[in-house]
């Protein structure tokens, strides 16, 4: 009989430690199979949560050999095959805190997400008596950010929070975010907005982690640039963010490309980039990396992407 | 046999990554790969245009992938992770959405292009493995890289979303593995294998981006390896170029050697450092190197 070894990453309060099981493996299982087996055959004092089995309450999520994964709609086969292995590490997922074995908590996550208001702030357009409308069309924006079932994977991905827990969201909070901001019944998108800009939403580092591993497929990353261009709409342009991103918009605009030496005097201002940025400009001077008195000329067809910018305008009004 | 791409270069090869274009050119010529430079080639938005513009990060890379067609090769080959990821986005997008495409299209019209969809956008690494092959990649060997601990740094826009990107497994990509090792190079198991580099955000989470750089540093460091190797000029300067910055924030010497995947080829083709230009890093690499390789 092929057998597994499975190490699990125990925490009984205090101290935490690595335990060994043995498993035979059986073909066309899940992960939350393999977790269910260990604690009903071989140690009832295992702990991890999981409920309804069907990707619906999110509860279940674990690491494994480095990944976040749902373990009830993870087949086991896949994470054997995607790992070229028979041995398995299950971790807690990471950027939580931990209660015991597998178990994390939620509570300062959800409280965190209030910071966004997760509720519907009623428009003038609806009312108790003729209740909040919407169509066929508008219902769709809401669909794929309804999908979530607070799984916790993408946190466990999320780069920026790995180092930055306390400043930055986690992605299913923006994604709790931007559910309201588009939700046509909802009178005051600013509000959800305001929040996320002021929790450092220009520092996602645009890794692809959370829509990578996300188990309902959401489009996070695309979530994450609709929110930066609301915030910019807003008339949010005075920030690092904002004008970084838009260096290398008029670059394209101007040449056709980037102009590495004014990006950081365009991101940052003059004085700051003199405060901070001396020494990097220095070494990367000195290994001809940076050539200060280069000037990116204008490409040939510069005309023809002028007209690209004049077109998308339209296409945006 | 010659392989023939459209080349994209993308920004950093202009400047600060310049040692990736003398490098990538020495080692296409050294393979018998025939690289062709578009004309008029654009900033791909690098990640950033889209937070402005959706319609618009989509409408510059149709036209860079459109000049590619105009060429009547098959693939469009880059060497920059981001660079491959937004053309490969865009790309998507419109062979998904036919609405979408006649959109970008009508914009095109403008310029004198037109947006088919026949041409594929792939990465040095890819093509190598794909077109080129390992066994002919070998067989060019002249200076195996034996004793060389090498740690692959892959970069997340090579592999991630994989629905965009899609060459091999994002949660265990083995493509460094196999030409590094055809190079006879031995690669080093480490942590931060397929972490992320944190370039994009530099400006605006400069402290966070300079704890990951010192993390990334510092894991291929314990492992044993002599240098970190990566296919992405970016995940390069960030390591290379930010290294002193982000040695401030950790007491443990963090110095690791940063080098280009084709500076790395080019070596165990029997090419000279200097010619491919690795002598233009910031921590210098050809130290580490001389120690294990008997070097042109």
């Amino acid at each position: 009989m092929e057998m597994m070894t499975v190490k699990i990453k125990r925490f009984d309060g205090r101290n935490s430690y690595y335990q060994k099981y043995e498993v035979p493996y059986e073909k066309g299982k899940t992960i939350l199979w393999l977790l269910t087996t260990i604690r009903e055959e071989q140690d009832p004092t295992l702990n991890f949560t999981s409920a309804c089995r069907h990707a619906i309450c999110g509860s279940c999520a674990v690491q494994i050999n480095g990944n976040a994964f749902l373990a009830c709609n993870t087949p086991l086969d896949d994470v054997l095959d995607t790992y070229k292995t028979m041995n398995l590490t299950f971790e807690p997922l990471k950027n939580f805190e931990v209660i015991k074995d597998l178990v994390i908590v939620w509570e300062p996550k959800m409280e965190k997400m209030t910071k966004v208001k997760p509720w519907i702030i009623p428009g003038e357009e609806g009312s108790k008596e003729i209740g909040f409308l919407q169509s066929e069309e508008d219902f769709q924006q809401i669909a794929a950010p309804t999908d979530c079932i607070l799984c916790g994977v993408c946190a466990s991905e999320c780069n920026q929070l790995a180092v930055n827990q306390d400043g930055y969201l986690e992605p299913f909070i923006l994604n709790k975010a931007y559910r309201y901001i588009v939700d046509t019944r909802d009178g005051a998108p600013e509000q959800h907005l305001k929040p996320v800009l002021e929790n450092d939403l220009w520092k996602c580092l645009h890794c692809m982690q959370c829509v990578s591993q996300c188990p309902k497929t959401i489009p996070l990353t695309d979530q994450i640039a609709f929110l930066r261009s609301a915030t910019m709409a807003m008339g949010e342009l005075d920030n690092q963010g904002a004008k970084h991103a838009y260096a290398f918009h008029d670059d394209v605009k101007n040449k056709g490309r980037l102009n590495e030496t004014m990006l950081p005097i365009k991101t940052d201002g003059l004085v700051q980039t003199a405060l901070t940025k001396i020494p990097f400009a220095l070494r990367m001077v000195k290994k001809g990396k940076i050539n200060p008195l280069h000037m990116p000329k204008q490409i040939s067809g510069i005309q023809e992407v002028r007209k690209l910018y004049e077109y998308a305008e339209e296409v945006k009004s | 046999m010659t392989l023939t791409y459209a080349f994209f270069p993308g920004c950093t090869l202009e400047s600060a990554a310049e040692e990736l274009m003398i490098s990538t050119k020495k080692v296409a010529e050294a393979l018998g790969i025939e690289l062709i430079e578009l004309n008029g080639w654009t900033c791909c938005g690098a990640s950033h245009i889209q937070d402005i513009d959706n319609f618009l990060s989509t409408s510059i890379n149709a036209r860079n992938i459109a000049l590619a067609e105009s060429l009547g090769v098959s693939k469009l080959l880059t060497v920059c992770n981001t660079c491959t990821l937004m053309l490969r986005t865009a790309k998507l997008k419109m062979d998904k959405n036919e609405r979408l495409k006649e959109q970008v299209n009508v914009g095109l019209d403008r310029a004198g292009l037109q947006y088919k969809g026949t041409v594929e956008v792939t990465h040095l690494l890819w093509a190598l493995l794909e077109d080129y092959g390992l066994e002919n990649l070998k067989k060019k060997v002249t200076v195996p890289l034996k004793g060389l601990k090498v740690a692959n740094f892959y970069g997340c826009h090579i592999v991630m979303p994989p629905d965009v990107m899609g060459f091999e497994n994002h949660r265990n990509p083995q493509s460094m593995e196999m030409v590094a090792e055809a190079l006879g190079a031995e690669c080093v198991e480490f942590d931060q294998r397929l972490a992320c580099c944190g370039f994009h955000a530099v400006f605006p989470a400069q402290k966070e981006v300079m704890t990951m750089t010192g993390i990334n540093c510092l894991s291929p460091k314990e492992a044993g390896a002599d240098c970190i190797v990566t296919p992405c000029p970016l995940c390069q300067m960030q390591l290379d170029a930010y290294q002193p910055d982000a040695q401030k924030r950790f007491d443990q010497d963090i110095t690791m050697p940063i080098i280009h995947l084709p500076q790395l080829i080019g070596l165990a083709l029997g090419i000279s450092p200097e010619e491919l230009a690795i002598n233009r890093h910031v921590v210098d690499a050809i130290p580490a190197l001389q120690r294990k390789l008997q070097l042109a």
